[in-house]
């Protein structure tokens, strides 16, 4: 009986197989000239991480519909495999690779010198601008996380507001914490912070929803009554967790956390975004015109629509912010943060 | 072994030696295969083509011999942490902690490597290679000695080691052996000297050939010295070795110190022929995947290297296989989690394909390592 099981099995499955390779479609070609591709290769994490990897991937299927770009994407698992994954995409002749992640930044410039003609956008990654088809897309952190900091600190009623945070290894969530308590005190010098590093290795940093929630429920047995979760899937851990206490906020981060993590609605007044979306569209877009700069690109940062909250948040603290946030702009505003 | 089994009016030799290489790989195949098949339903269901997706997978592992050396690479730490996994089963030791012997040994081999200029390659790749060997014994000398004199049991001795050596190695790379050059802000070691470095030749890491001697080595040491018989003993019955006269508790200590020592230099291995310094993140997996690789190779010294060649493939092609079929790359973990299922549990495989029951000595071996004692 056994064997005909198997025999069976063997014999669903490879009819399934032969009736699925009938359909196999045409492949682009990515070296004429007409033929727009565009990959993105993330760092160790997925493409529906609901924050960082895939706002930047929204921004390549915006260049997929609006500029008629052929898109693919990796997800990198290990990080020794970042020149590999790129390479998939310069071997296969795409004009414009977008790398996602701080770490990925040596691999990209290294890719960039052995392929001249493909354009490199590096979300988030420095460079001295000696490569001139890299751009670095970066983002004020800071200020994003110093309004994030004000609004906690407005809207806290135990004067204690918490960070859990990806790793202090990855500059842009060292950028975010300052900012954040900068802009806490900015509002109350003598609020209590409770700021928390993911104490983890960068690869396993913003993976890590269960420290995230623990970190969050310790801090809020500590008094915090907003939490402020910046770091991938470890963030979005701590949130989810504030969600599970009744009368708590938090403040999600990097993209409108509204729409992506619907768990964290019953606290969630806002997110620090940064505007990965836009700015990765931008630089394809411009990438497509040929007119790319090389060296750092900056986007926009600002906090999310208030969403339910919009009628909770009082009429003062929102013109507050809208103080600040003018202030961050023309410099009268300072988050005193110095990468 | 099975070799009771043969009959003697067939017993040519190398019939009988065949019959036993066919004992030794038929439930791993088969495992391989039945894995290989639900991997493909479920890429199916999923709605993928799996026939794309299984030849993007073996393309991109084997379809050029960069793709072989990536392989070859992605394997060599694999063979390493699953010798010294099925090494340390032979004594009945369950060495959960191979990952934190890598990792020391991975630091140690990277702090020799940058941290001594002007020595010839002949010294340096075998000082620090030896460095990171003796930094992984050092460290698997401890749950050794805490089995013996206090009884703690080393699944969770190990398990816990591994949470300090990942936590001290973060702490060694952020801290005093950060790489102080200008620009660098990521927790990581400075780059290795070029003389301590491992090379490859013609794409093929010189790593991986050095895996292969050690393998040898360990199979040599357990079938043909007096020190193999001895492991095999207390892994069999300790009592038992112990009335005939072994020091059991000798043994054991023996047993996870060159346990250590193995995945040790598979850390220094990865350093010095991958890495380039130690970063932390870098390595994390490899120690773990031993387990898998271990059980695969029936915890046969031998064993590893087919078993870690195919993780190593595995690992090696996920990349292509996302990239030409779009599928995404945790079905490699779950094919990897199903033969591992069914190595484990290799009633049903033998149901499924008929396979005859080994003999009696090849059982005790596996199952005694589940933490018997």
């Amino acid at each position: 009986m056994s064997k005909k099981l198997f025999f069976l099995l063997s014999l669903v499955v490879l009819t399934a197989m032969l009736l699925a390779s009938c359909g196999g479609g045409g492949e682009a070609d990515c070296a004429q000239d007409d033929v727009f591709c565009v990959g993105l290769v993330t760092d160790v994490g997925e493409v529906d991480d609901k924050s960082f990897n895939q706002s930047a991937w929204e921004g390549v299927q915006q260049a997929e519909k609006d500029l008629g770009a052929v898109v693919n994407y990796v997800e990198t698992k290990d990080a020794k495999d970042y020149a590999a994954n790129i390479a998939l995409f310069a071997d296969k002749k795409y004009d414009v690779i977008v790398t996602v992640g701080f770490l990925m930044a040596d691999a990209t410039i290294e890719a960039a010198g052995k392929n001249p003609n493909i354009q490199f956008i590096g979300v988030d990654q420095w460079n001295d601008g000696s490569v001139a088809n890299v751009t670095g897309l970066l983002f004020p952190e800071d200020k994003a996380g110093f309004l994030a900091g004000a609004l906690a600190a407005m809207m806290s009623k135990t004067g204690t507001v918490a960070a859990v945070l990806g790793t202090d290894l990855v500059p842009p969530v060292v950028a975010f914490k300052e900012g954040y308590e900068a802009g806490a005190k900015y509002i109350n010098p003598g609020i209590n912070l409770i700021s928390t590093y993911h104490p983890g290795g960068a690869d396993v940093a913003f993976t890590d929803p269960e420290w995230g929630a623990t970190t969050a429920k310790q801090a809020i047995d500590n008094g915090a009554d907003v939490v402020f979760g910046a770091g991938g899937k470890t963030g979005n851990g701590a949130i989810i967790e504030v969600a599970s206490h009744a009368g708590l906020l938090c403040i999600g981060v990097d993209s409108d956390q509204w729409e992506t993590v619907p768990e964290a609605h019953p606290c969630l007044i806002s997110s620090a975004m940064k505007l990965i979306t836009p700015g990765v569209f931008d630089l394809v877009k411009l990438a497509k015109e040929g007119s790319k700069p090389a060296g750092l690109y900056f986007g926009a940062t600002g906090l999310a629509s208030f969403h339910d909250f919009e009628s909770k948040v009082p009429q003062e603290v929102k013109d507050k912010l809208a103080e600040i946030d003018a202030g961050l702009q023309d410099g009268s505003v300072s988050t005193g943060y110095a990468p | 072994m099975s070799t009771g089994s043969v009959d003697p009016a067939v017993s040519k030799r190398s019939k009988g030696f065949l019959i036993k290489i066919w004992h030794a790989i038929n439930i791993p195949l088969a495992a391989v295969v039945l894995a290989l098949l639900i991997g493909a339903i479920i890429l199916l269901v999923s709605g993928a083509n799996p026939i794309q997706a299984y030849v993007a997978l073996f393309r991109g592992a084997f379809g050029s011999m960069t793709a072989l050396g990536r392989t070859l690479e992605k394997a060599t730490p694999l063979v390493f942490s699953g010798l010294a996994v099925a090494f340390a089963f032979k004594a009945g030791l369950f060495n959960i902690g191979a990952q934190g012997q890598l990792l020391f040994g991975a630091m140690i081999a990277a702090a020799i490597g940058f941290g001594i200029d002007g020595l010839p390659s002949i010294i340096h790749v075998p000082l620090a290679l030896l460095g990171g060997a003796l930094a992984g014994a050092l460290y698997g000398a401890i749950p050794g000695a805490l089995k013996v004199y206090t009884g703690a049991h080393e699944v969770i001795t190990t398990i816990m080691l591994n949470y300090i050596a990942i936590n001290i190695t973060d702490y060694l790379a952020s801290g005093p052996l950060k790489d102080t050059s200008s620009g660098n802000v990521l927790a990581r070691t400075p780059e290795i000297m070029a003389s301590a470095k491992i090379p490859s030749i013609a794409n093929i890491p010189l790593g991986f050939v050095l895996a292969i001697l050690m393998s040898i080595l360990i199979w040599w040491i357990l079938s043909r010295t007096t020190l193999g018989f001895d492991i095999r003993t207390v892994g069999l019955n300790p009592n038992a070795a112990r009335y005939a006269g072994i020091k059991v508790a000798f043994t054991i200590i023996l047993t996870m110190v060159l346990s250590g020592a193995l995945a040790g230099m598979g850390g220094a291995v990865e350093t010095q022929g991958v890495v380039g310094r130690f970063q932390p993140g870098f390595n994390i997996g490899l120690g773990f995947d031993g387990i898998t690789i271990a059980l695969l190779g029936k915890t046969s010294p031998l064993g590893v290297i087919p078993a870690a060649i195919l993780i190593g493939a595995m690992k090696a092609g996920a990349s292509q296989m996302q990239f030409d079929a779009g599928v995404a790359k945790e079905i490699v973990d779950v094919i990897q989690a199903l033969m591992l299922f069914f190595v484990a549990a290799d009633v049903i495989v033998r149901k499924v394909f008929r396979i005859r029951a080994a003999g009696e000595e090849e059982k005790i071996t596996l199952s005694t390592g589940w933490g018997q004692q």
